[in-house]
């Protein structure tokens, strides 16, 4: 299949028939309406083939990890929330938890506790984005509102805890920054309960046993387990393709020491299995947020902090599953109260590479699906 | 009155009629596709001008009748602006022939079906122009790709209707007398009015032609939703991979044009769908001796002509409402499955209708037997047609069981229990890790 666009291009080269044709560049984005955000597709076009494509990024490059390098560790957490501005939460473990690991600290296991729920409530969240707007990308224009609709609830939930819907800096370094509300617990149940009976299946039948759904998902966009682990992929991605690894479970972190993950492994690594992998792992966040509701333990909520953070010399890599793959925070410490040098993996950026190899000899239509199914998140990518 | 006075008055009145339910079916049109969608999604629809939002239908052409008219310098002049109004005059055009009740309509027009077919195709030229014209390469990739599927469509979409045309062979009203009219009878007419009064035999005024060819209705309407590029075959205006295919470049008045033709298009599709298959006017009421001697011969034909045309509107909504609703709920295929869908599936089986049905309506046994023999055989097609649609479309669907017997290998999967130990995977790039 992969060969067969090249070879029509030599064939109308040497113009069989008189014909003779050219490839055409299209510029997809980065003003387009399914590159989920401002990414660039340069794409070289043979008829409806694609047969080279060039991802061009940075246009929403905001130097986030400079900014970091002048701001003090507490201030950071503000700034993170920007970079995957789908998952704040996971965000802010990843940073929270870099600075916690470069300090030796330890925060309460109430913190972690509730680390755990919403940070499973905001990976709930972001996967219904990624297959709402999956469902918009090929062109069902229903799943996205039900996918909204649920979203919205979880991000009252955020609300309620935190005061921001959205960048909702709330965790701190040491712990978070307020206890939960009272009866924030029990409408979180009823909102999990209401959510696994009725919203996702609905949801589910909405996309999954489509006919239409399934052909232009199944069998596209195939990435084999040694591809993905060679493109460094991690998430849904590499899941779908048949790899058993989740930062949750191989690097437990938090309170998922305590709460073993069930990973959702699928082996078709296709568009369709990718996509079935967010789909489960939503149900498994939402068991994973009734076990730490039942085991929530009592007192505080912060580990005693000085107010001028200043680690000892050193560096730490500390990573956390977010809803895209392994969100990283690397950070060096010269011993004053700002990071040397912060790095941030964005689970986005590592897994775009493999894009170009994805859309070589597809069609057109099925690079929107493929890049849907990747689920970037253009703030993650160029941070 | 002379005839002349009289057939000039008809002419006006159904002219008008058509004109007037062409522009504001449209703009109705508009409104209700987002109330329904809006019912479907969730979320409540247009809501601010009028009662429900109702003036939206007024608000919208009214919006776009005054917005800037928008022409990048680069454009191809003469055809960027020719392209709308060729796509919209044959809708207006299309719609004389359509048969809202017996007075309705241009009735003269004997070749009604062949009139509508090439009116229908001629849509597909304004749509190639507004493509190439536009100088953007996405209207292009947009035009071209409207062209091809347009095309594809068309065959099957007339296809589709010859079994009706070979219906009305067997059951027109000119075959049931003792002295066949011959140029009707055993040829089959493609007038509509001639269509439609074979569904209204009095002896059997329930036998539409949907209880004969099913199929016919399936495919034509497929067809007409590909026709009339929408959803689940929407590929050239595919927002999310073609930003707005052909219709990049429009705005305003001329984006209009385009849009009331859709809708305009849609409103055709299924006003023949329901003439050649729904049984047009027919309903109940809709019985012209009844009323012409209840009223009296004028009053009798006024009632009895408006309630035709509120069954035939009645089930054209039906209809129109249903491409809403497939709207609301189907994502949209890729290009080539769209092609081998039209190709190698509609194609072939509107071709094995025509030939069972017309070899059945050949056999040596009563009128009666053989439109039951040629409705059998159709609706086998169907069930056949709906049972292996999976393993023509689906890329990896090949030898897929139908749906209905699948139903419990697709229910949600239990997420399954797994080791929960962590493993860390294997330094280095080998793979090793990658037994699961």
């Amino acid at each position: 299949m992969a060969t067969e666009p090249n070879l029509q291009s030599a064939l109308y080269e040497t113009g069989i028939g008189g014909l003779r044709s050219e490839e055409m560049i299209l510029n997809m984005g980065p003003q387009h309406p399914s590159t989920h955000g401002v990414l660039r597709l340069v794409l070289t076009l043979d008829g409806e083939t694609v047969v080279q494509c060039t991802p061009v990024i940075g246009y929403l490059h905001r130097g986030m990890e400079k900014i970091f390098e002048n701001r003090p560790y507490m201030a950071g957490i503000r700034y993170i929330d920007n970079a995957d501005y789908l998952s704040p939460m996971l965000n802010e473990m990843a940073y929270a938890g870099a600075v916690e690991q470069l300090m030796g600290l330890e925060p309460p296991r109430r913190a972690q506790y509730i680390r755990l729920i919403v940070n499973e409530l905001e990976r709930i969240a972001s996967h219904l984005v990624a297959i709402g707007t999956y469902g918009m990308d090929l062109g069902a224009t229903t799943p996205i509102l039900w996918a909204f609709r649920d979203r919205e609830q979880i991000l009252d939930f955020f609300e309620a805890v935190s005061g921001h819907r959205f960048t909702h800096n709330y965790m701190r370094v040491g712990g978070v920054l307020y206890d939960l509300p009272k009866g924030w617990l029990q409408q979180v149940e009823q909102f999990l309960d209401n959510f696994e009976r009725k919203s996702l299946p609905e949801l589910d039948t909405l996309l999954t046993g489509n006919e239409i759904f399934e052909a232009r998902t199944q069998g596209v966009g195939y990435i084999d387990p040694q591809q993905a682990i060679a493109y460094a992929l991690t998430g849904p991605i590499l899941r779908g393709s048949g790899v058993d690894f989740d930062v949750r479970k191989a690097r437990p972190y938090g309170a998922y020491r305590e709460i073993p993950v069930r990973t959702v492994v699928r082996q078709d690594g296709d568009c369709f299995a990718r996509y079935r992998v967010r789909f489960e792992e939503m149900y498994e966040s939402v068991r994973l947020i009734r076990e730490a509701i039942d085991k929530l333990p009592g007192g505080s909520i912060s580990a005693r902090v000085p107010i001028a953070l200043r680690p000892q010399r050193g560096e730490t890599y500390f990573a956390v599953e977010s809803a895209r793959g392994e969100e990283a925070l690397y950070l060096i410490s010269d011993g004053s109260e700002y990071p040397y040098r912060a790095k941030l993996r964005g689970p986005s950026f590592v897994n775009l590479q493999i894009l170009p190899e994805l859309l070589r000899g597809r069609r057109v239509g099925d690079v929107i699906a493929i890049l849907g199914s990747i689920d970037l998140v253009l703030g993650d990518v160029d941070r | 009155m002379n005839d002349v006075v009289q057939n000039i008055i008809h002419f006006v009145v159904t002219f008008l009629f058509a004109l007037i339910f062409l522009m504001s079916a449209a703009s109705i049109l508009v409104y209700l596709e987002r109330k329904i969608q809006a019912f479907v999604q969730d979320r409540y629809g247009p809501l601010h001008y009028g009662p429900q939002g109702i003036l939206q239908a007024v608000i919208d052409p009214m919006k776009l009748l005054l917005k800037e008219d928008v022409k990048a310098a680069s454009t191809d002049n003469v055809v960027f602006r020719i392209a709308p109004i060729i796509f919209f005059s044959p809708v207006i055009t299309a719609f004389v022939v359509l048969p809202f009740s017996p007075y309705l309509t241009a009735g003269a027009l004997g070749t009604g079906i062949i009139y509508y077919v090439a009116l229908s195709s001629i849509d597909v030229i304004g749509v190639f122009m507004a493509g190439w014209g536009s100088n953007n390469k996405y209207a292009l990739i947009g035009g071209l790709r409207s062209t091809a599927q347009m095309i594809s469509y068309e065959l099957p979409l007339v296809i589709s209707i010859v079994g009706v045309v070979m219906l009305t062979s067997e059951l027109a009203p000119a075959c049931a007398g003792a002295t066949p009219d011959l140029t009707v009878c055993g040829v089959g007419s493609i007038s509509f009015t001639q269509i439609v009064a074979a569904q209204m035999n009095p002896a059997r005024p329930w036998l539409w032609f949907v209880l004969l060819q099913p199929l016919g209705l399936v495919v034509y309407y497929i067809c007409g939703l590909a026709e009339t590029n929408r959803t689940p075959f929407d590929l050239p205006e595919a927002e999310s991979e073609l930003v707005a295919g052909y219709l990049t470049e429009y705005s305003g008045l001329r984006w209009a044009m385009f849009f009331l033709g859709e809708y305009g298009n849609m409103t055709i599709v299924s006003a023949v769908a329901t003439a050649l298959f729904l049984g047009g006017w027919s309903g109940p009421g809709a019985a012209v001796g009844f009323w012409t001697g209840a009223l009296g011969g004028f009053w009798g034909q006024v009632v009895f002509n408006i309630i035709c045309v509120f069954w035939f509107v009645f089930k054209m909504m039906v209809l129109l409402i249903l491409f809403i609703w497939i709207r609301a709920t189907l994502p949209r295929l890729r290009a080539d499955q769209l092609m081998k869908f039209a190709w190698l599936y509609l194609i072939p089986l509107t071709l094995l209708n025509i030939f069972i049905t017309g070899g059945l309506l050949l056999l040596p046994v009563n009128a009666g037997l053989r439109v039951f023999f040629s409705a059998a055989a159709n609706w086998i097609l169907l069930v056949l047609m709906i049972t292996t649609f999976r393993s023509i479309t689906g890329v990896s669907a090949v030898g897929k069981l139908p749906r209905w017997m699948s139903r419990s290998a697709r229910r949600p999967q239990i997420i399954e229990e797994k080791d929960t130990t962590p493993r860390v995977p294997e330094r280095g790039l080998s793979g090793a890790g990658v037994q699961r």
